[in-house]
């Protein structure tokens, strides 16, 4: 227990480490805020400046952009009704009209109240919740990551994007791109095409930036000339009456958010949508009706994406399964470090799992500090023109992708990944599930093999563990559910079910 | 994004070439090991691309049952200005120079020119302003990553000494 605290307390005391959280934290708003930059984007080029950082260094930085990335997207949202993020599109459908009637200094305030509220409580999960599945997760045998990785993946396929076939494609490709290499098992070469480039595999770096950063860049090169609104900013310190008012939604929302950050493949986005739906419908008297600028309406998504940040890191540090497409990054980066994320880490390297916890504290208390203050430089900052941005996130991505491993070859990769990703973005499939099933699918593919072989090659002994488990039951009923509740059948009962439709 | 009523330019053919990459991906998966056995290397390859073949027919069958909107313009002018305009595929083009010259030139050279060309294009003021700003911007992504964070920078082969 001393020890925990001494490994919580170690970002708090070493200026270095405040000052890393502290700057990651500030950068992460802006980065969260400016439309067209992604937190997902700014991470894994981040990762590749980072990874000859020591560990403990470079997870402060992350932390702070992650806490501060999932906050900054409301500030637009507010000020110019352009979400800076996903996850901030309800708020800009209350907060916008707020700050048409010249209350956003006030809806920035409660926002970032709310916000850090909700964080808190994502961390306090993490930190009570993640030891005790840990304990559990030691029981997972292969054939239940085998359940797990496929549940993550296709959750996030199903629950982001406009359909499932769309996803499972997704997530197939990414699996693919992740095979490309020496079999680590046999060593035998999969579509190496007998080039050597090809046999140390596809670097996951140049797929992340490419999919996420270079890609995002050309589906924003659509809006290049989108108008800009001046703000005025005078309130900024919320009411103690309006917190007080809000506390017991903004406790269910952080719940709500921390459960559907915790589940594998959904973050805020998703968790900010339903909390925002929750206190639509768990409101019975607004002040001002939803739509129009209702505090309510504000207060629950963005306590609910913060908290969905500690809810992320559970199956991330605990079973090794990204709670979203930031730990899906994030991951990437703790394998760069040489660590493995999974059950062993709370027994093996327990240090680190309070150091996260630790930094990503520190980090939102960072976030209530700039969250009240610098707003009116902030308004200059974020009108900065897509012409000018788009360019140097495209010279990001590259010097990013090469730093990696100082090959030319890799950059080639990035972009090709960002025509294609370009692409699919357009024809809407959601290219999170490809950077889960780069991440995942190695894993997959080892623990399919494990447990094949633990059930000698035999397929009815192999499908017969996967019921006969109490584990491996649970988990392939959730995923046979998921599967049922994409085909027309699910569809036709529920209809029957809620009547016909309109 | 939901409730689209029609489908979009291009996209059945980019279904056809998603399911035909699954399909020449699969043939691929089954050159490494074959159906010789249930742990060989080449079942989970096997597996993935094979999935990418059943959700690019099911890919093909939405989009095709879907239909493209009917408006008096033709298919391909939809394409070029709605998914491919003519500012994405000089961007594009503009950054595969970049790639190519970035080994070769150094970072710094090849980023100045491409910063130059892509502010020029995409924002369209004065060159010297232009200039002037894609200098300031190099010079602070080389004092953040060269200097803060030590980052290697590809040097160029042809101008080695330009840093």
């Amino acid at each position: 227990m001393v020890e925990a605290l001494g490994n919580f307390a170690i970002v708090w005391l070493d200026p270095w480490l405040l000052f890393l959280t502290a700057a990651g934290t500030m950068a992460g708003i802006y980065i969260g805020a400016i439309p067209g930059l992604s937190v997902t984007m700014a991470t894994s080029i981040l990762i590749s400046f980072t990874f000859k950082w020591p560990v403990n260094d470079a997870l402060a930085l992350i932390a702070g952009v992650f806490m501060g990335g999932v906050y900054g997207g409301s500030r637009t949202a507010i000020l110019l009704n352009i979400p800076g993020a996903p996850s901030a599109i309800a708020t800009a459908i209350e907060g916008y009209p707020m700050a048409r009637r010249g209350e956003a200094g006030e809806a920035i305030g409660l926002t970032t109240v709310m916000s850090v509220f909700g964080g808190f409580i994502g961390i306090l999960a993490l930190a009570l919740f993640a030891p005790v599945i840990s304990d559990f997760a030691i029981l997972f045998q292969s054939r239940d990551y085998l359940l797990l990785g496929l549940i993550g993946i296709l959750l996030v396929g199903t629950l982001s994007g406009e359909s499932f076939a769309k996803g499972a494609f997704a997530g197939a490709l990414g699996v693919l791109i992740g095979m490309v290499g020496l079999d680590p098992m046999t060593a035998e070469g999969r579509f190496t095409f007998d080039t050597i480039t090809l046999m140390g595999g596809i670097p996951y770096v140049a797929a992340m930036i490419g999919f996420f950063g270079v890609a995002e860049a050309l589906v924003q090169l659509h809006n290049l000339g989108l108008p800009v609104v001046k703000q005025k900013i005078d309130r900024i310190i919320p009411r103690l009456s309006d917190v007080k008012k809000h506390f017991w939604l903004a406790m269910r929302s952080s719940g709500i958010g921390t459960v559907i950050g915790a589940l594998p493949g959904t973050g805020g986005d998703i968790a900010a949508l339903l909390a925002y739906d929750h206190a639509k419908r768990s409101t019975k008297n607004p002040e001002v009706p939803f739509g129009e600028g209702a505090k309510e309406g504000l207060v629950a998504p963005e306590a609910a994406n913060n908290a969905a940040v500690g809810g992320a890191f559970i199956p991330m540090l605990t079973l090794g399964i990204p709670g979203d497409a930031v730990t899906a990054v994030i991951i990437g980066a703790l394998f760069i470090h040489g660590l493995k994320p999974g059950p062993l880490l709370l027994v093996e390297t327990p240090h680190l799992f309070w150091f996260v916890v630790g930094s990503l504290t520190l980090a939102n208390v960072f976030l209530l500090i700039f969250g009240l203050t610098g707003i009116k430089v902030f308004t200059k900052i974020v009108e900065c023109p897509r012409a000018i941005l788009l360019p140097l996130i495209i010279v990001l991505s590259a010097v990013g992708t090469y730093a990696i491993q100082n090959n030319p070859v890799d950059i080639y990769w990035m972009l090709l990944f960002g025509v294609v990703g370009y692409f699919m973005k357009v024809y809407g499939f959601q290219v999170g599930p490809v950077i889960l099933g780069v991440i995942l699918g190695p894993m997959m593919d080892a623990n399919y093999r494990r447990a094949m072989l633990g059930a000698r090659g035999d397929v009815g002994t192999f499908l017969w563990d996967f019921v006969s488990h109490p584990i491996s039951l649970v988990l392939s009923l959730a995923f046979v559910a998921m599967l049922l509740s994409q085909t027309p059948l699910w569809r036709l009962v529920t209809s029957r079910r809620h009547g016909p439709a309109t | 994004m939901s409730t689209q009523p029609g489908r979009k330019p291009g996209e059945l053919v980019f279904a056809l070439l998603c399911c035909g990459f699954g399909v020449v991906a699969f043939w691929q998966a089954f050159g490494i090991s074959g159906f010789g056995g249930l742990t060989t290397p080449g079942v989970f390859p096997m597996l993935a691309t094979g999935t990418m073949v059943v959700a690019g027919l099911f890919i093909i069958v939405g989009a095709a049952r879907r239909g493209s909107e009917r408006s008096g313009e033709g298919t391909m002018s939809r394409f070029m200005r709605e998914v491919l305009p003519l500012r994405h595929c000089i961007m594009i083009a503009l950054m595969l120079a970049y790639l190519v010259l970035l080994p070769q030139l150094g970072f710094v050279v090849a980023s100045a020119l491409f910063l130059f060309a892509t502010f020029q294009y995409l924002w369209r003021r004065n060159p010297l302003l232009t200039l002037l700003l894609a200098g300031l911007s190099l010079g602070a992504i080389y004092v953040v990553f060269r200097i803060v964070f030590q980052v290697v920078l590809p040097q160029g082969t042809i101008l080695g000494w330009t840093i």
